[in-house]
């Protein structure tokens, strides 16, 4: 993965320090297609497939941030946001597929219960890569927080 | 919402879909029960979950495609990351591809083969019935139900619209200067296509798609 690392067209005059970015997904082709395309925003993606592998990798490593699906198999997004939160103030992006809120079932509100165990902003999925790359300037505090910051 | 029926007692409707086949349920006309809600919503979310994760993928390598096809030229290391983002862009449709059809075989295929385009606008109507995405709606419907229209012959379309004026079959086939029963074989089967339980869901389903 690092020969996408150092894009010489996209390097900035100024050049701005790596960021550093942990994406826990169970679909690891998700995972390398949000990586290609940071690649080229001098982004260094380290990719977990399980929430467990990401817990592991946020602890053996330093990140700017961490993208989490909310949906995953075994150990959940959210129980993965609430043990990031707990060792951890870095910027949280919380992925989902699903709609953020049930209308059948007010318990289901994966947005606020998302929020509430610490995320820092959410990607609703399928998302563009400008989408993509808003939601990290956001999280990372470089772009204002843009409510709900869906669509 | 318009649609407030339940078509669940239609004989073409998908029945797989519902909660343990409950029969009284089925004749039961008005809001869909808890179970049929509750057994929607599973089966909309199991497809929505495995077509998320390749549409994502999909959706970030053509859009990096769009965005940067013009740097194709510029660097061999420019070329090369978009010669990465077409084959990745092609293997995740091929993925979504490979999905659609498990997720099209693990349903029964369609009684009527030329019905299942009909069937497909009534379960994203039901769907949306039952408490899906409120925004989302109107453009769910709208290629399902073009889909449908197409389905029509140009006979079946003129049937369509005496009936949307309000035409009995008497008066119909008068217009047309076919048999009354001709007229009625004409709207049996446009019910049929279009998935209408009886005239008046005919004629409401026709003004939708006069719009």
């Amino acid at each position: 993965m690092d020969q996408h690392l150092h894009d010489v067209n996209q390097m900035p005059y100024l050049a701005k320090a790596i960021t550093r970015i942990l994406v826990i997904d169970d679909d690891a082709n998700v995972a390398r297609a949000i990586q290609a395309i940071l690649a080229r925003h001098q982004c260094d993606t380290v990719i977990a497939s399980r929430a467990h592998a990401g817990i592991h990798a946020f602890q053996a490593s330093q990140f700017d941030l961490v993208m989490v699906d909310l949906f995953m198999p075994g150990m959940n997004g959210l129980d993965t946001i609430t043990r990031i939160r707990s060792e951890s103030v870095v910027p949280i992006i919380a992925m989902s597929g699903f709609r953020l809120r049930n209308s059948l079932d007010a318990d289901k509100d994966f947005l606020g219960m998302a929020k509430l165990r610490g995320a820092t902003t959410l990607l609703r999925k399928p998302f563009s890569p400008p989408q993509l790359v808003a939601a990290i300037d956001r999280g990372l505090g470089l772009l204002p927080s843009a409510g709900e910051s869906i669509q | 919402m318009k649609r407030s029926e339940n078509r669940a007692g239609h004989p073409n409707y998908p029945k797989h879909m519902g909660a343990g086949g409950q029969q009284a349920e089925d004749i039961e006309i008005g809001r869909p029960s808890p179970e049929r809600t509750r057994a929607a919503n599973e089966v909309g979310s199991a497809i929505a979950h495995q077509l998320n994760g390749p549409l994502t993928a999909l959706r970030l390598y053509i859009g990096e495609i769009r965005q940067n096809g013009g740097s194709f030229r510029e660097s061999a290391e420019a070329q090369s990351h978009m010669q990465q983002m077409v084959e990745a862009a092609f293997q995740e449709t091929e993925r979504v591809c490979a999905m659609m059809r498990v997720i099209a075989d693990s349903f029964e295929g369609p009684l009527y083969p030329e019905t299942a385009a009909a069937l497909g606008r009534d379960v994203i109507s039901w769907w949306s019935r039952c408490g899906g995405t409120e925004s989302g709606q109107a453009n769910a419907r709208g290629p399902a139900e073009a889909a449908c229209l197409a389905l029509l012959t140009p006979r079946e379309r003129e049937v369509l619209g005496h009936v949307s004026q309000g035409c009995s079959n008497k008066q119909g086939a008068a217009r047309m200067q076919i048999g009354p029963r001709t007229f009625e074989s004409h709207r049996a089967r446009l019910m049929r296509k279009l998935g209408a339980r009886n005239g008046a869901d005919l004629v409401r389903i026709a003004l939708g798609e006069a719009r």
